[in-house]
């Protein structure tokens, strides 16, 4: 629901508040797919990583479109 | 320094009150406020305030996916690689939608959006990193408040704060994105066009000189790897006839025809432009999807429902050409940005856009399907868009040259095809909504010609007026007599050359008229049809070079030599002349050679696809730009700085020394060194000559500065020095001839100072025309120096016109008047006069800061009060607490017209 505005703030998508990324999660908060939270993401160093072992990435690139994200598996 | 024997100090004089900084009766009582203030519609003010909001934003995800896929295909062909790269930067990019947008989409993920391009250069964040990282982690002990609560800098990251990092004192990047910022710029070095422009620049002889040149910033910077492109105006033509779909369908055909036939680099292009169309086609239809979504979870019914024409249209756009004059805006936006986001663009302009969109616009008006507030309604969004459009480059080139603007400019005016007025309703309502929703962008310019109806120049003076700084005035003969001479060898008759507009800030461009079918009638609109301008030579600073002549060879800042020592002995007027001509010849010379290498490596690495598909005829030809795709190709050019402060120290030299011989050349030598007296800029902190510091041996050389300050000066209607200028201007501009750009063209001259004359004034001496060490320089090229101009408007534009205008790409003349000298209907109609009296003199460009100098005094002092500021520059409108001290003294020193 984040909708970032520039680097230290947002806007709340469903009901236009302002937010910033920092904020406590609200009763609305939903995860959006980033590779921090994708199966195939490891990590590979302070705030660097790995895509399916190979490609170098980074942990919060977004990830709406890219067709091989996958959510991590909760327990 | 002690002066030489009989020196000034035997000779002391009060100079102390001779400054002049304005003309007619200054300016008293209360500051003056511009005459008319206009409000833009609610929708527009909401996303203004929000603009004034929002900082300067950096994102990775572009770059990120772009070298990514690079280094997936390392054996393919070079153009389909960089094809591939882009598609998978464009098919990645988060969509993001704000509340109340008409048109949407942007180049990077938020409202001010940007991001790296190591591809082109990645030496600034190789050498920063350490220095990045370090500050990342002291950012923490400060709080982001400091930074998003501050005025001053209006959207600039100046400082890094919280968990943001300020990059080139603009930009914000958060902290997490810092590491992937560094490790993707180390995967670029060598490949890069910086890297290996520069491994092969070093072959050419005297490579040694060039690098002086920049050191010593007699030169300001490279642009193959800086800015490749832009300065140049947009084509429309192709997505509005065909539409995505018909574009991508053409490459397919075309591809087939030629696969496996001689000049197969034609294959790769149509495969490369298909590649990047299908990237486009993706990035539309993520945005088309959150539409949706944000439609599914919005509970105003209006914005529902706008979400959901958000997402129609889209869907639509993403494969047909527009249906209606809302669909046409909004693909001639997202055409803008895809070509800003292959490469590091200023100046992409939209031209003549009220031209190409009045078929829609017109259509839509007999139906009844739009009326004028929905129109103008709609052109506020779309300034609002333009406004938001940064360029992520360094600070030198963000600060230094583009005072963080990127001057697109959108023309009005001019004459059609068929040789008639051209100027149009929708076009009256661009000019409208420039006054209603007053924001930097697009920045507009009006192509003055005898043909124009008195209603729409009376509309341009009234937007003059409110003192937003535009539409600049330019003309519309001239322009066209320098294109058919420039261009006349590749084709170009005086038909074509109606369709010019303005590329960047002042940049003449050559056009094409496209005929737009619609309803099976024919439209002749006028779009680009050349690449990139200022492209080759930029920028030389002319005061400085005078500087290492008089110092043979020697730059006496840094103590090091740039050019071998000239052997002239400088004991004659000529002497020095013939001097100077020897450097700039042998300055243009080396630095052709190497940006030709640097852009060589550009079309190599990174050539233009978007920008090509654009331009004809690079779609018929199968050729991109970078392979003489376009019609016209002969865009490199050389671009000078401050001649007017060149000029006014030659004057002073031919006369204090050689004529009335009342100071020797040693003297000035020392004088310059002393800076005749005075702290340095840098010192005092002031910018122009007002408010300066003396030192304790002021009294040595008072007597040699009130010499120079008082010798003749250009601007005044004084044929000693406007012959000078005349003198310079036609070596300069046949010189320029010689020389042969990469695509074997022959140079032309370009002039406008952009911002540069603020950080090569600051890096220039004391200079003989009075001028003080650091200070900034006179702007444009004909504008006279702040304070110099003391005989009156008219005088001013009889030195301003001593030449032949048609000779260079531009000229740039740029004034500041009180707003009580133009007030009410009758200053209108003066003010109209007066501008006509300079076009019709043959001058190319005026433009005006109506404003009371005593009020950017105030915002200077007090920048939270004065957010919304406008000012004009030199070619461009930018807000006021966004610019730099250097150049905010310049525009207050400027001279004021009181009266007219």
């Amino acid at each position: 629901m984040y909708l970032p505005v520039d680097v230290f703030k947002g806007l709340c998508k469903k009901q236009k508040t302002g937010i910033r990324p920092e904020d406590p999660q609200c009763d609305l908060f939903e995860k959006m797919p980033k590779c921090k939270f994708c199966a195939m993401y490891t990590e590979d160093g302070k705030d660097i990583g790995k895509c399916n072992m190979k490609a170098m990435t980074y942990p919060d690139l977004p990830a709406l479109h890219c067709t091989a994200f996958q959510w991590i598996q909760q327990n | 320094m002690a002066p030489d024997k009989n020196s000034p100090k035997d000779h002391p004089v009060d100079v102390s009150s001779r400054t002049f900084n304005f003309y007619g009766k200054p300016a008293s009582g209360e500051i003056a406020s511009r005459e008319i203030s206009k409000e833009p519609s609610p929708r527009a003010k909401k996303l203004r305030d929000l603009y004034f909001d929002a900082k300067s934003s950096a994102s990775m995800e572009f770059p990120y996916w772009y070298t990514r896929r690079w280094e997936e295909l390392p054996g393919e062909i070079p153009i389909i690689r960089r094809a591939e790269a882009l598609k998978s930067g464009f098919e990645h990019l988060t969509p993001v939608i704000y509340p109340g947008e008409l048109l949407v989409m942007g180049k990077a993920g938020y409202f001010r959006g940007s991001y790296p391009m190591p591809w082109l250069s990645e030496a600034y964040f190789m050498a920063s990193g350490d220095k990045l990282y370090r500050e990342a982690l002291e950012s923490g002990k400060l709080t982001a408040d400091t930074v998003t609560t501050m005025g001053k800098g209006g959207g600039n990251v100046t400082q890094s704060a919280g968990n943001v990092v300020s990059i080139a004192g603009k930009f914000g990047l958060r902290k997490e994105e810092l590491p992937i910022l560094i490790e993707t710029a180390r995967k670029w070095k060598d490949q890069s066009v910086d890297d290996v422009g520069h491994k092969y620049e070093q072959m050419v002889p005297g490579y040694h000189e060039k690098e002086m040149l920049m050191r010593s910033v007699i030169c300001m910077f490279d642009s193959g790897y800086t800015l490749p492109q832009g300065r140049e105006v947009l084509n429309y033509y192709y997505p509005l006839q065909y539409g995505i779909s018909g574009i991508i369908g053409y490459c397919r055909e075309q591809a087939n025809a030629v696969a496996g036939y001689p000049e197969m680099d034609r294959l790769y292009f149509y495969k490369a432009v298909s590649l990047v169309m299908e990237g486009i086609r993706q990035w539309i239809l993520n945005y088309a999807e959150e539409a949706r979504f944000l439609a599914s979870i919005e509970q105003d019914e209006n914005q529902k429902r706008e979400y959901q024409e958000i997402e129609k249209r889209l869907l639509h756009l993403a494969d047909h050409p527009p249906r209606d004059f809302h669909d046409a805006t909004q693909l001639v936006w997202i055409f803008h940005i895809a070509v800003l986001n292959e490469d590091a663009i200023s100046g992409l302009s939209p031209g003549r856009l009220g031209q190409v969109l009045y078929p829609y616009w017109k259509r839509d008006i007999q139906k009844g399907k739009l009326d004028h507030p929905q129109t103008l309604e709609l052109l506020e969004c779309l300034r609002m868009k333009f406004t938001s459009i940064d360029c992520f480059a360094s600070m030198g080139v963000v600060g230094g040259v583009l005072s963080g603007n990127t001057f697109n400019n959108l023309c009005v005016g001019g004459i059609t095809k068929d040789g008639n007025q051209a100027s149009n309703e929708l076009e009256m309502l661009i000019l409208e909504a420039g006054m209603t929703c007053a924001t930097p962008q697009p920045t507009l310019s009006l192509l003055y010609d005898e043909k124009l109806p008195e209603e729409f120049l009376l509309k341009g003076v009234e937007c003059t007026k409110i003192g937003t700084g535009y539409p600049a005035w330019i003309n519309n003969q001239v322009a066209m007599q320098f294109l058919v001479e420039n261009y006349g060898p590749e084709g170009m008759t005086v038909e074509e050359a109606r369709a010019w507009a303005i590329g960047g800030c002042l940049e003449t461009s050559p056009g094409s008229w496209m005929p737009l079918t619609l309803d099976d009638e024919i439209h002749w609109i006028p779009g680009g049809s050349g690449p990139a301008t200022s492209v080759g030579v930029h920028f030389v600073s002319l005061p400085k070079l005078l500087e290492v002549v008089l110092f043979d060879g020697m730059d006496m800042r840094t103590g090091q030599r740039v050019f071998p020592a000239h052997g002239f002995p400088l004991d004659t007027y000529e002497s020095i002349w013939n001097a100077f001509k020897h450097y700039f010849h042998r300055a243009v010379e080396v630095l052709t050679l190497t940006n030709n290498i640097q852009h060589d490596a550009w079309r190599k690495i990174s050539p233009s696809l978007v920008n090509s598909m654009l331009k004809p005829d690079c779609l018929k030809k199968g050729k991109d730009i970078g392979q003489l795709g376009s019609r016209y190709n002969a865009t490199f050019n050389i671009e000078i700085c401050a001649a007017v402060n060149l000029v006014n120290s030659l004057a002073a030299l031919k006369k204090n020394v050689f004529e009335e011989k009342k100071v020797t050349l040693d003297e000035y030598r020392k004088a310059i060194l002393a800076n005749f007296g005075h702290k340095t800029a840098q010192e005092s902190g002031s910018y122009s000559l007002l408010d300066q510091v003396k030192t304790a041996d002021y009294d040595t050389w008072k007597k040699i500065h009130k010499l120079s300050l008082e010798a003749p000066k250009f601007g005044n209607d004084d044929p000693y020095v406007d012959k000078i200028f005349g003198e310079w201007q036609t070596w300069f501009c046949n010189m320029t001839h010689e020389f042969r750009s990469l695509y074997d063209k022959p140079m032309y001259a370009c002039q406008i100072s952009v911002s540069t004359h603020a950080p090569m004034g600051a890096v220039t001496l004391a200079s003989p025309d009075g001028r003080l060490a650091g200070t900034t320089f006179a702007d444009g090229s004909v504008s006279a120096y702040p304070g110099s101009d003391r005989n009156g408007p008219y005088a001013l534009f009889q030195s301003a016109t001593c030449w032949d205008h048609a000779r260079s790409q531009n000229s740039q003349l740029n004034m500041k008047i009180h707003p009580s000298a133009i007030q009410g209907r009758e200053g209108a109609r003066k003010f109209l006069d007066l501008i006509r009296a300079y076009l019709r003199k043959g001058g190319f460009h005026v433009q005006f800061n109506v404003v009371d100098s005593r009020m950017l005094k105030n915002a200077q002092q007090q920048p939270d009060k004065y957010r919304d500021l406008m000012v004009r520059v030199a070619g461009f409108t930018q807000y006021w607490v966004e610019l730099g001290k250097q150049i905010q003294d310049e525009v207050i020193a400027r001279t004021e017209y009181e009266e007219l």
